[in-house]
C-alpha cells in the first residue's frame, strides 16, 4: 500500500517544485477542509487546491450544491482535484461489436458526462416512453462537483476493436504483487470509470444515467463505492480506516512543472503513443484493512508499522505533522524503523524523489465477510506518468513491510486516464480511435 | 401591445405567434367541464411548462394535442379534482390545441394555437384506442391457445417418458415442453395461479425440499439430480393436469389490453432476472433456451403489435436490431446435439455480451408500453 501517511515534500527534490512552506500550507488547508467537497478544477486545473472558505464548502456540501466543475479541459477535470467526499469507481468491458460502436460508446459516455457535470433539467420523454431520468435528483439536476474520470485498460487494445498499435507503453495488466490476495472477478476491465461528488446519490444518479445510455455497449465487470472522512479533530487531513490520518504528502497539483513531470504524460514521453499526451496512468488497488485484527494491536507497534503517531500523525521524530522525517539522522531505524510504511513509501531521497505518486484515497463500507468480521478498507487509487517509475517502484519497496499482515490488496486495476476533452465536439478517446 | 396581440389570435381560435422576446413565465391552463385551456398562449418555440389546473368536480386526463390528427404532443393522466401539475415539452412548428377528458364525459377540445417556423420539437405520436387494440388481443389470444395445445400434448409425452422409467426421453421432453410454455410469454402472472403451479420456483426458505413445489422446475430438479420415475410420477402427473386446466380456462380468459405493451418488454425483464442470471436453473442448465423462447414469445407480440408501432415508433428497428444480436449470440451456446451452454459455464466475457445485448434490446423494447398504452380520444 504506497504510504497513506506519509506528509510533506522530500527534501531533494529540484527546487522549482518546492513551494514555500507556508504556501503548501495554505494549499493544504484549502485542499484538506474544503478540499474533500470544494476541490473542484477547472480544465487545467492547477487551482484545485487553492484555498476556498471551508466552512462555505462544507455547507454547500451538505446541501448538495456544489458549484459545476468544468468538464471542458486539456485535462480530464477529476484528476488533480482533493479527493471529493463520495466517490463510485466502475470497471466495464466493452461489448461494443466494432470499433464504429466503440467509438459510439465512448460519444456517449462524453455525452453524458458533459450533461451530468453541468447540470440542468432533463428533458421529458413525452408519451412515448419512459421518463429520461430516474428522478433520482429531483426534476432538475444538481452537479454537486461531479466529476467523471474515464480510464482505458490493457484489454481494450487486444484484437476487436483493431487498437494494439496504440497500446500505451506502460499499460498491462495489473501486477499481482507478494502480498495481493487478488479476485479475479474484482480486477481489469477494458474501461473504468469514477465518479466523485459531494454526495453519493449524485454519483449513482450519473451511474445509472450513463448505464442506462450504454447498455449495449458496455457492461460492468466491478464496482465499489468510497468515501472521504472529514479531517478529526480538526485541520485538513482525513484518517484512513486504520485511524491514520492518511494523505499528507503528495505532489503539489498547483505545480504545474512538478505535474508535467510527475502526473501527466507529455507528448514525446518515451515510447508512447501520441494519443495519451495529457493522460495519465491511473492505478485502482482495493486494499481490504483487517481492522478487528488491527484494533487488537498494541499503540506502540501500530505506531512502528505506521512510522507516525496516531493521534496527532507526527513522525515519531517530530513535534509536528509538516515535519520531514530526518532518516538520515536514524540510520538504524531506532526512533522510525527501517520496516515502517512511511519510511519504504518514501524513503525522501534524491533517487526517490520522480517515483512520486499523486494519491487520491477513498474508504470503503462494504458489509461482512463470512467469520463477521467488517470489510472496511481502502480505494487505493494514484495518478502518475510513468506506471513502472511510479506506482510499481512504490509498491515493489513496500513488499514484505510489517502493515502487510493487515491489509488485504483484493482487486483493482492498471488504467490509463484519457486526455481531457476539449470543447464540445471533442470526445473522451478520440485522438485514441482517430 | 404584445398581449393584446396574442388575445386577438386566441379569439379567433387560430393564431401564428412570432416569435416573442423574453422567457415566458409558466403558463396557467385551467380545464374544466366548461373549458378545455380555453385562454393560453405559446411565445416561442422551445421549451414550455404548463401548469394545468383541474377547476372540476372529476378527474381529468389532459392532453397537449395537434387538432388535425388528435397526435399527442403531452399528457397529464388523472388529474384530481383542485389539483395542479406541470406540463413540460419543447414546442416545435405546428399546431397546438388542449384536449380533456373528463369521466363520463365526451372530449373537449380547446381553441387551437399555432406556431410557424420550422422550429423542431417534442414529435406527437398518435394514441392508441381501445379500439386498435382489440383485434390484436384477439389475435394473441388465439395463438396463446394454440400454444396451450402444443403444450398439452408434450406435457403427456413427457409424463408418459416419467411413468415408463425412460427418463432419458423424459429430460429431452421436458426441454421441448418448457420451452412451448416460456414461448407463451407467461410473465407476471399471465396466468394466474396455474403460472405458479406450472413454471413456480419452491418457497425461498424450504427450498428444494419444499413439499408443495410442483410443475417444470420441480421436475427439472428430479430429473437432473438422479431422482426415480417413482419420486416424479406424481410431479408430471399434476403437471399435465395443470396444463390442461389452463387450457380450458383459458377460453374464458380476457386479455387486459393494457398487458400486450407492457409484455414486450417485462417478458424479456424478466429472462435477464432469472434466465440470464441462472437464478431459475434447477438443474438443466438451459436457461438459454428459455431466454430464446422468450424471445420467440417477444417477437410474436411485436408481430401482432406492429401495424401500431411501424407509424409511431421510431425505435423499431433498433428493437428488432438487437433482438436479432441477442439471438445469434444465445444461438452460439446450443451444441449440435441440442443442448445447451449453462449460463454458469459462459466465461465472463460471453455472459457479458449476452446481458449487453439483453439489456439494450430491453431500452428499445421500453417505451412500446407507454406508446400502446390504451388512450381515450
Amino acid at each position: 500500500m504506497p504510504d497513506p501517511t506519509d506528509p510533506g515534500q522530500p527534501p531533494s527534490v529540484p527546487p522549482e517544485s518546492v513551494p514555500p512552506r507556508r504556501a503548501f500550507l495554505r494549499g493544504a488547508l484549502g485542499a484538506g477542509a474544503a478540499g474533500a467537497v470544494g476541490g473542484a478544477a477547472a480544465g487545467y486545473a492547477y487551482r484545485a487546491t487553492r484555498p476556498a472558505p471551508a466552512s462555505q464548502a462544507l455547507e454547500r456540501a451538505q446541501a448538495g450544491v456544489l458549484p459545476p466543475v468544468p468538464f471542458h479541459g486539456r485535462y480530464q477535470a477529476g484528476i488533480l482535484p482533493q479527493s471529493q467526499r463520495q466517490t463510485a469507481v466502475i470497471s466495464f468491458n466493452a461489448t461494443a461489436d466494432g470499433r464504429a460502436e466503440l467509438t459510439d460508446l465512448f460519444r456517449t459516455i462524453t455525452a453524458r458526462a458533459r450533461f451530468l457535470t453541468a447540470g440542468g433539467t432533463p428533458p421529458p420523454a413525452g408519451i412515448g416512453a419512459p421518463p429520461s431520468d430516474s428522478g433520482v435528483l429531483g426534476p432538475t439536476v444538481a452537479p454537486d462537483g461531479l466529476t467523471v474520470t474515464v480510464g482505458v485498460g490493457s484489454t481494450l487494445f487486444d484484437d476487436r476493436y483493431g487498437l494494439a498499435s496504440q497500446q500505451p507503453a506502460r499499460l498491462k495488466p495489473m501486477t499481482a504483487f507478494p502480498d495481493d490476495a487478488l479476485d479475479p472477478a474484482q480486477c481489469g476491465g477494458d474501461l473504468v470509470l469514477q465518479l466523485s461528488a459531494g454526495n453519493s446519490d449524485v454519483a449513482v444518479y450519473a451511474l445509472r444515467d450513463i448505464a442506462r445510455h450504454t447498455r449495449g455497449g458496455m457492461q460492468a465487470l466491478w464496482r465499489i463505492d468510497g468515501f472521504t472522512s472529514p479531517a478529526r479533530p480538526s485541520g485538513t487531513i482525513p484518517r484512513n480506516m486504520l485511524g491514520f490520518m492518511d494523505g499528507i504528502a503528495n505532489p503539489d497539483t498547483s505545480n504545474r512543472a512538478q505535474m508535467d513531470r510527475l502526473v501527466w504524460i507529455q507528448a514525446g514521453t518515451a515510447g508512447e503513443p501520441a494519443w495519451t499526451a495529457g493522460g495519465s496512468y491511473f492505478v485502482v488497488r482495493l486494499i481490504r484493512m483487517l481492522v478487528e485484527f488491527w484494533d487488537r494491536v498494541d499503540i506502540a507497534e501500530q505506531e512502528n508499522m505506521i512510522g507516525r503517531r496516531r493521534a496527532s500523525g507526527y513522525p515519531l521524530d517530530a513535534n509536528s505533522i509538516r515535519a520531514t522525517p530526518n532518516f538520515p539522522a536514524d540510520p538504524t531505524g531506532a526512533v522510525i524503523p527501517l520496516t515502517s510504511h512511511i519510511r519504504l513509501a518514501n524513503p525522501r531521497t534524491a533517487v526517490t524523489a520522480d517515483s512520486r505518486i499523486l494519491r487520491r484515497g477513498y474508504t470503503y463500507d462494504r458489509g461482512i465477510d463470512q467469520v463477521g468480521n467488517l470489510d472496511i478498507g481502502l480505494i487505493f487509487t494514484c495518478f502518475q506518468q510513468d506506471l513502472k517509475r511510479q506506482f510499481e517502484t512504490v509498491q515493489t519497496r513496500l513488499a514484505g513491510e510489517p502493515l502487510t499482515d493487515y491489509i488485504s490488496p483484493f482487486g483493482g486495476g492498471y488504467f490509463l486516464a484519457l486526455p481531457g476533452v476539449v470543447n464540445g465536439s471533442d470526445y473522451l478517446g478520440r485522438a485514441m480511435l482517430a | 401591445m404584445r398581449r393584446a396581440a396574442l388575445t386577438a389570435a386566441l379569439a379567433v381560435s387560430t393564431g401564428v405567434i412570432a416569435a416573442c422576446s423574453g422567457a415566458p413565465s409558466p403558463a396557467q391552463i385551467s380545464v374544466s367541464n366548461g373549458g378545455c385551456g380555453s385562454s393560453w398562449q405559446l411565445a416561442d418555440p422551445g421549451w414550455h411548462t404548463f401548469q394545468i389546473h383541474n377547476a372540476a368536480a372529476e378527474n381529468a386526463d389532459v392532453d397537449l394535442v395537434n387538432p388535425g390528427n388528435g397526435a399527442i404532443y403531452a399528457e397529464v393522466e388523472a388529474l384530481g379534482p383542485g389539483t395542479t401539475s406541470p406540463m413540460r415539452l419543447n414546442v416545435g412548428s405546428g399546431s397546438y390545441a388542449f384536449r380533456c377528458l373528463f369521466e363520463d364525459f365526451e372530449a373537449i377540445t380547446g381553441p387551437t394555437v399555432v406556431v410557424g417556423g420550422h422550429a423542431r420539437g417534442t414529435p406527437a405520436i398518435l394514441p392508441v384506442t381501445r379500439n386498435d387494440l382489440l383485434a390484436p388481443a384477439r389475435q394473441y389470444h388465439d395463438w396463446v391457445a394454440a400454444g396451450l395445445n402444443t403444450l398439452a400434448g408434450q406435457a403427456g409425452a413427457l409424463a408418459a417418458d416419467v411413468r415408463t422409467g425412460n427418463l432419458g426421453a423424459a429430460r429431452t421432453a421436458w426441454l421441448t415442453a418448457h420451452l412451448t410454455y416460456q414461448r407463451l410469454g407467461a410473465a407476471y402472472d399471465a396466468f394466474g395461479d396455474f403460472g405458479d403451479e406450472i413454471d413456480g420456483v419452491p418457497d425461498s426458505q424450504a427450498g428444494v425440499h419444499d413439499p408443495d413445489w410442483t410443475g417444470f422446475h420441480r421436475l427439472e430438479y428430479g430429473l437432473w439430480h438422479g431422482q426415480s420415475a417413482g419420486q416424479l410420477t406424481g410431479v408430471a402427473n399434476k403437471l399435465v393436469a395443470d396444463i390442461r386446466g389452463l387450457r380450458a380456462s383459458w377460453p374464458d380468459q380476457e386479455i387486459d389490453l393494457i398487458d400486450m405493451g407492457l409484455r414486450t418488454h417485462e417478458i424479456l425483464e424478466n429472462a435477464l432476472q432469472f434466465q440470464l442470471s441462472g437464478h431459475d436453473d434447477y438443474g438443466s442448465g438451459t436457461t438459454l433456451a428459455t431466454t430464446q423462447a422468450n424471445i420467440d414469445g417477444t417477437r410474436e407480440l411485436l408481430t401482432i403489435l406492429r401495424p401500431l408501432l411501424v407509424p409511431r415508433y421510431a425505435g423499431l428497428p433498433a428493437v428488432y436490431s438487437w433482438l436479432d444480436r441477442l439471438q445469434a449470440l444465445i444461438g452460439k451456446e446450443r451444441r449440435p446435439n441440442g443442448t445447451w451452454v449453462s449460463v454458469s459455464a459462459l466465461s465472463t466475457s460471453q455472459r457479458q455480451q449476452i446481458d449487453a445485448a439483453c439489456s439494450q434490446a430491453l431500452e428499445a423494447l421500453a417505451p412500446i408500453a407507454a406508446i400502446t398504452e390504451p388512450r381515450r380520444t
